[in-house]
């Protein structure tokens, strides 16, 4: 029992990293892009919005598991680009792209649900498109979208453990590789307890960030 | 002051302006009448250029928002329409205040980012609007914690931060009780007597009879009565 633990306890803290790592780097990375991508779907631009509505639907209709795969395996098979992504930077890639599609997504509900008459009052008043998007319309937007975002951002601690197909390893890998070893299932058992965990520091997180934006209504 | 002159506007084969043309003088109180659908509020937003008008011109103090050249309409340049957008102001029906700033920052907001006047001269020009609209204990609230009628005179405040010259008010009293109408009457008059000329669209008759110096009917997009 002490050896099952004294190999699972090093490899999750390595195999955290990972987990860790993929959570926060995507999250960090694809916020941000995701509202550049909503507004560039509500473009009058014709061709862009079809463009990143295209972009879209392929994130969003095929498994984020042959995403992972096509850019790290397949992408090179491409011609003329004749490149390959190393694993993490696949991994990456792959993530933040799955990712900003979804967020874009939600963006794009929270932006249409803001009321025109708020930007009708701000161009009245004299104010530019851009002031007006980053004073007036999306601090409501960020409001409303919130509990969509905190559901995604969960399923995004879970999601991490893709990554096994590409051979990292993230904490899952640890508890199998244990499992494997000492033909226990307590590894699996433990690792589950730790995704617990990180979610329910993060609900708690996200709660507080809901709560913040609770001072209007 | 504001001169309008053959203005038409179209929605597809819907004319809803039909060569419409009116002044309006300093400090006149000017009610447009009409029942609903008869190109009232589409009037205002031309006034406010929230709509774009297919022909005819509109004149604010010796500067034209727009006028046909060569049978297309002319925007003014992006400079003057900043500067006539400051001279024309727009209380909306819904008011439209936003809803996660208070009272103080709905009202800072816009001269804070036009940049004219100081922190000190916005902040004591605000404080005299909130006075004057008995909203000086309301100015840390939110729109949300607001009356209909404290949400109408902080949406006032708002517009007339810029010291516009025209203030356009729709239907002001649709949301407002009997109490909070004579109000609003009063502030009216108030903002008239220090020369701002008042543009009011109402279907609201009672209300144009207490406050109209004239009254301009439209039906079906045209002046039928101008008195």
């Amino acid at each position: 029992m002490m050896k099952v633990f004294d190999m699972l306890i090093p490899m999750t803290i390595e195999g955290m990293r990972i987990t860790i790592g993929v959570f926060l780097l995507t999250l960090i990375i694809s916020l941000p892009l995701s509202i550049i991508i909503a507004k560039l779907r509500m473009s009058k631009n014709k061709i862009v919005s079809k463009v990143t509505g295209i972009y879209i639907y392929i994130m969003r209709g095929t498994p984020l598991l042959l995403q992972l795969m096509f850019i790290f395996f397949g992408f090179h098979y491409i011609p003329v680009i004749g490149f390959a992504f190393g694993r993490y930077q696949a991994i990456l890639v792959a993530f933040v792209l799955n990712y900003t599609a979804y967020f874009a997504e939600i963006f794009r509900g929270g932006i249409n649900a803001i009321d025109i008459g708020q930007i009708e009052a701000s161009t009245v008043l004299g104010l530019s498109k851009r002031f007006t998007f980053m004073k007036v319309i999306l601090p409501q937007v960020l409001k409303n979208v919130m509990p969509s975002i905190g559901n995604e951002v969960i399923t995004l601690v879970k999601d991490t453990s893709l990554v096994y197909i590409l051979g990292v390893a993230d904490i899952l890998k640890a508890a199998k590789s244990v499992s494997n070893t000492y033909s226990t299932f307590i590894p699996y058992i433990f690792v589950g307890i730790i995704y617990l965990i990180i979610t329910a520091v993060l609900t708690r997180f996200l709660n507080n960030i809901e709560n913040k934006f609770n001072y209007y209504r | 002051m504001l001169k309008v002159e053959n203005l038409s506007k179209a929605f597809g084969k819907t004319l809803v302006l039909n060569n419409i043309s009116f002044d309006i003088k300093n400090g006149e109180i000017v009610c447009i009448k009409g029942k609903s659908g008869e190109g009232k509020t589409t009037l205002l937003r031309c006034l406010n250029s929230l709509e774009v008008a297919d022909k005819g011109s509109i004149r604010i103090k010796d500067k034209y928002l727009f006028r046909e050249v060569n049978g297309k309409i002319q925007y003014a340049s992006k400079e003057d329409l900043k500067e006539l957008r400051q001279e024309i102001g727009l209380v909306f029906q819904s008011f439209n205040l936003f809803p996660h700033m208070t009272v103080k920052e709905n009202l800072y907001l816009a001269p804070k980012f036009l940049n004219k006047m100081s922190q000190k001269e916005i902040e004591k020009r605000a404080n005299e609007l909130l006075l004057n609209l008995e909203l000086e204990d309301k100015k840390d609230s939110y729109p949300y914690q607001l009356s209909g009628g404290q949400r109408q005179r902080a949406a006032i405040a708002r517009a007339c931060m810029l010291n516009p010259s025209i203030l356009c008010f729709d239907e002001p009293t649709s949301a407002l009780d009997e109490e909070t109408r004579g109000q609003i009457s009063k502030i009216i008059r108030d903002l008239a007597a220090q020369g701002i000329a008042i543009i009011i669209v109402t279907h609201d008759n009672a209300f144009v009879e207490e406050i109209a110096q004239r009254t301009i009917t439209l039906s079906k997009g045209s002046i039928s009565i101008n008195y």
